[in-house]
């Protein structure tokens, strides 16, 4: 039961918005989540594959079907929607059971069959209670269990945790991969929270002016941007403009960087890239000789709990740091394995490694 | 000075009270003198010789034909309107606030004008000569058959909604619009079609308020006087116009049109009675 868009394309009536050329495969129990910034058109990719838009162009496959010009009610797709879209005049097991009852299903199986989804999210003693009495989480484990009820071809979830409290949405996390594993279906996830993305999805897509940018697996997506515009989304990074100036050295705001430069010419303009944490803070300037080290002062401190991220000003750049070190900090080392170079900014790649296909 | 002093809470200053009482006194005066004041007055001629004006209506049989004629009119006129304003909030909820506060005030209009001019303009746009008639003349339609439609009963139950719908609007068009509709777009996903996602989902919820709408604009169109004379004069049986002709020239029986009008009154009172019983007590 997998999903594939095909060159699809669709523009917003009277608008610019919309989205362009996807290329997009989700395979059986694959779990695709898809992130980027508001406007990117990742809402539209959830709404054409739910039938609630049409493309202008392209075709969507479900399960090797054309699903293109179906209504809604007719691809058999689980939707759980950010708002849990739970029936406040139904109790618990009628609001699961709906899908069956539309298929007209008899009631006594219906309500074994609601009650049975209740308990695999844990709200079997619930059954009768009416959404409203329950908490946001118990609301969308519930709608979870109304979208998987029919087991239906493709889930898609719509920002399912983003009104939620932050402790409660670890937790429904962990369920909602556990629940999705089980059903063993094709995923779905529209975010904008790129730490649920890359904790739950098994690869992640990432749109920017309704195209996809990037599609890759969580690690290599963090480690491996394919540009500027996925680096600065996802995560937190240093981003500074720079120069090749010799193989192995780019001249940047901070000064002289030793990294690989392997693919980029002499007096080539590169985005260079260092995560925060991957840079080294030191409480004073080390005597040995060693790449990559400069002299700083901080200009802001932030203790997180757990971490502290400051600012270093470097020369005329700022080195971000992230770190659990607490001692004064007056020079960092940025490890020259730490350094990945990407091309000026650019979101139109179409580097073959970073399609849509599930590998 | 106690009083002043406290910080917060329910109890309302004695300047605070006497500021609040002079606003409300010009609508308890008015209240008074032509709620009330008539109210006791008209209760008062109907009690007269020892409430037999009571007995008088009560047996007579023009009386019962007019409670059947308003029953009747004060539910399908009602009910169409119901129907009718529904589809309209239901189209109105989703068009964006400033089409919508427009439209709103278009859908209004009705409402400021009395039952009297509603049915001269019924009769200039639909009437024999109206130009509503004379346009389907020219198509081959009989002007005396399209003219008398709205002397009938059915076409005074059209003229009613003209005004009862833009009541049915302004009922439904807030719980309309505060409606999460991705029940909708979720039951649809689930598999109900467009129809039964309404029917199964929205219908349901917002029923409160559609019994309210009707239970309301059923009051209305009960009460409603002006336009039924205008349209139908005496022709159809209906509570209002009974009462009209116990004093109008024909008659004088001022004991029974009191009583007459004490029954329209509570017949209405029950009606919106039952309205307030299903009123939305909060905001769906």
């Amino acid at each position: 039961m997998s999903v594939r868009f095909e060159n699809v394309s669709f523009r917003y009536p009277g608008g610019t918005g919309g989205v362009f050329d996807i290329d997009l495969e989700i395979a059986t129990g694959e779990l695709l989540a898809v992130i980027g910034p508001s406007g990117s058109g990742k809402s539209t990719l959830l709404k054409l594959l739910s039938g609630f838009a049409v493309p202008d162009t392209g075709r969507i496959l479900v399960d090797g079907r054309d699903v293109t010009r179906l209504p809604p009610h007719e691809r058999a797709l689980g939707v759980v929607f950010q708002s849990y879209a739970l029936f406040p005049h139904m109790s618990l097991w009628r609001n699961v059971a709906y899908p069956l009852k539309v298929r007209k299903i008899a009631k006594k199986e219906r309500r074994a069959r609601a009650l049975d989804a209740l308990a695999r999210v844990g709200l079997a003693d619930f059954a009768e209670r009416a959404p409203p009495s329950l908490s946001g989480g118990q609301q969308q484990r519930v709608a979870l269990a109304r979208a998987l009820v029919f087991s239906p071809r493709a889930l898609l979830l719509d920002e399912p945790l983003s009104a939620l409290d932050a402790s409660l949405r670890n937790d429904l996390r962990d369920e909602i991969v556990r629940v999705q594993r089980g059903a063993g279906i094709a995923t779905l996830h529209v975010t904008h929270d790129q730490e649920e993305a890359l904790s739950m999805g098994d690869r992640v897509a990432v749109m920017h002016a309704g195209r996809l940018v990037q599609v890759a697996k969580p690690r290599e997506l963090y480690d491996r941007p394919l540009n500027r515009t996925v680096a600065a989304f996802v995560g937190h990074a240093n981003l500074w403009p720079g120069v090749v100036e010799a193989a192995g050295r780019v001249g940047t705001p901070l000064g002289l960087l030793a990294c690989d430069t392997t693919g980029f010419a002499n007096g080539a303009q590169v985005t260079v890239l260092a995560r925060p944490e991957a840079v080294q803070p030191l409480a004073e300037l080390p005597n040995a000789s060693r790449p990559n080290v400069f002299y700083g002062l901080v200009n802001a401190d932030r203790f997180l709990g757990a971490q502290r991220r400051c600012d270093l000003e470097v020369g005329s750049g700022i080195v971000r740091i992230e770190t659990t070190i607490r001692t004064a900090i007056h020079a960092v080392s940025i490890p020259p394995e730490a350094i990945r170079l990407l091309p000026p900014d650019s979101t139109a790649s179409q580097n073959p490694a970073h399609t849509g296909k599930p590998s | 000075m106690a009083h002043t002093n406290a910080p917060t809470g329910r109890s309302i200053p004695l300047a605070g009270r006497g500021i609040r009482l002079a606003f409300v006194l010009p609508a308890l005066i008015l209240l008074g003198l032509f709620f009330v004041l008539p109210l006791i007055s008209v209760a008062r001629e109907a009690a007269a010789e020892n409430g037999a004006a009571f007995g008088r209506v009560l047996r007579d049989p023009v009386f019962w034909q007019g409670v059947k004629g308003s029953l009747v009119l004060g539910t399908l006129a009602p009910a169409f309107s119901v129907v009718v304003g529904f589809l309209v909030a239901l189209h109105l909820s989703r068009l964006s606030e400033g089409v919508k506060a427009l439209a709103l005030f278009a859908i209004s209009l009705p409402l400021t004008f009395s039952g009297l001019v509603i049915a001269y303009g019924f009769i200039l746009v639909f009437g024999r000569s109206g130009f509503v008639t004379l346009l389907l003349a020219k198509l081959g339609a009989d002007p005396a058959v399209v003219g008398g439609f709205i002397f009938s009963p059915v076409g005074l139950g059209l003229a009613y909604s003209y005004y009862l719908i833009p009541r049915v609007v302004l009922v439904m068009l807030p719980v309309l619009s505060n409606f999460d509709r991705s029940q909708i777009a979720a039951a649809r996903s689930l598999g109900a079609g467009n129809i039964t996602a309404h029917l199964d989902v929205l219908v349901p919820q917002v029923m409160p308020a559609l019994i309210t709408a009707f239970c309301l604009t059923s009051a209305v169109a009960i009460g409603a006087y002006g336009t039924a004379l205008a349209l139908v004069g005496t022709q159809v049986n209906i509570l209002p116009l009974v009462l009209y002709s116990k004093i109008s020239d024909a008659g004088s029986d001022f004991p029974a049109a009191a009583a007459i009008s004490l029954l329209l009154m509570g017949l209405c009172c029950l009606v919106v009675g039952v309205a307030e019983l299903f009123r939305p007590r909060r905001v769906v």
